[in-house]
């Protein structure tokens, strides 16, 4: 397992512990497809940690027929996790949309480039992401 | 198509970031919005954005485009430029807007 802390709107180092797991799956020579999944479902966890959830941890595990990544985080939590999983939902501020963040995309991003997807949340204590994704289909 | 020939047949074009020698590329993409751009973008293709801050570059990183082309003049932030230096993303500026730059990179024949 592999894993990474991320600080609250670090827009500099976003996005490294997305390249990091993609290039370590890649030299475990995972295939492309699947390390292409990876690293969306990564990119978008991370970016919510950074951008909503006052920074957090982003885990990756590699074992058997599957890899699990987890984004873990203190911050306020998702008060309706189906609201939030609806394409377009985003509570992002003003500066933070005008950056191009902001779509409401990233959860739906990381439901389509996942095979199992589990939110748990409790509202003003954080969240824990866990995203599977099968190394065969 | 070489990314070299690409900048020097668009017109206004300021690079920030040359490629790398040789570099093609076959396929474009554009999009201001990341979540879009990192769920939609074929992997490899150029990217046209008006995006100019730092995180265009990770995701340029993740979805391995090797071209940014900042349209409407607009420039890169410093930290930006930077990072594209330093993961070999070719990075400039054109005059043209979107889909000024789009129509033309068409019509060299690059594709989605
Ligand atoms: N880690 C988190 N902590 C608290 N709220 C979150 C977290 N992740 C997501 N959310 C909430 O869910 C909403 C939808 O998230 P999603 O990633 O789909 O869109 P976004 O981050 O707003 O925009 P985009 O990902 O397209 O840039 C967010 O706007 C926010 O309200
Ligand atoms: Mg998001």
């Amino acid at each position: 397992m592999i894993q990474r802390e991320v600080k609250p709107l670090d827009f500099l180092s976003a996005g490294e512990t997305a390249s990091d797991f993609k290039e370590t799956l890649k030299s475990l020579g995972i295939a492309p497809e699947i390390c292409r999944k990876a690293s969306i479902v990564t990119y978008e966890a991370e970016m919510n940690a950074v951008i909503h959830g006052g920074g957090g941890v982003i885990a990756m595990e590699l074992s058997g027929d599957r890899i699990t990544i987890v984004a873990k985080d203190e911050g306020p939590g998702i008060e309706n996790v189906s609201l939030a999983m609806q394409e377009g939902y985003s509570t992002a501020p003003d500066f933070i949309r005008e950056m191009g963040f902001g779509a409401g995309m990233g959860l739906p991003n990381i439901k389509k480039y996942s095979d199992e997807l589990e939110i748990e949340t409790e509202p003003g204590k954080g969240m824990t992401l866990r995203a599977v994704i099968y190394l065969r289909d | 198509m070489k990314i070299s020939d690409i900048l020097e047949n668009l017109e206004g074009v300021t690079v920030h970031v040359a490629p790398r020698e040789g570099v093609e590329v076959t396929k474009g993409f554009t999009g201001d919005l990341l979540s879009f751009v990192m769920g939609s973008a074929p992997e490899g293709a150029l990217w046209v954005t008006i995006q100019n801050h730092v995180n265009v570059a990770a995701v340029a990183l993740l979805k391995e485009i090797p071209l940014v082309l900042l349209a409407s003049g607009r420039s890169p932030s410093p930290e930006l430029k930077d990072q594209c230096q330093r993961e070999g993303i070719a990075l400039a500026t054109t005059d043209l807007d979107s889909f000024q730059a789009c129509g033309r990179l068409h019509a060299m024949g690059v594709r989605n």
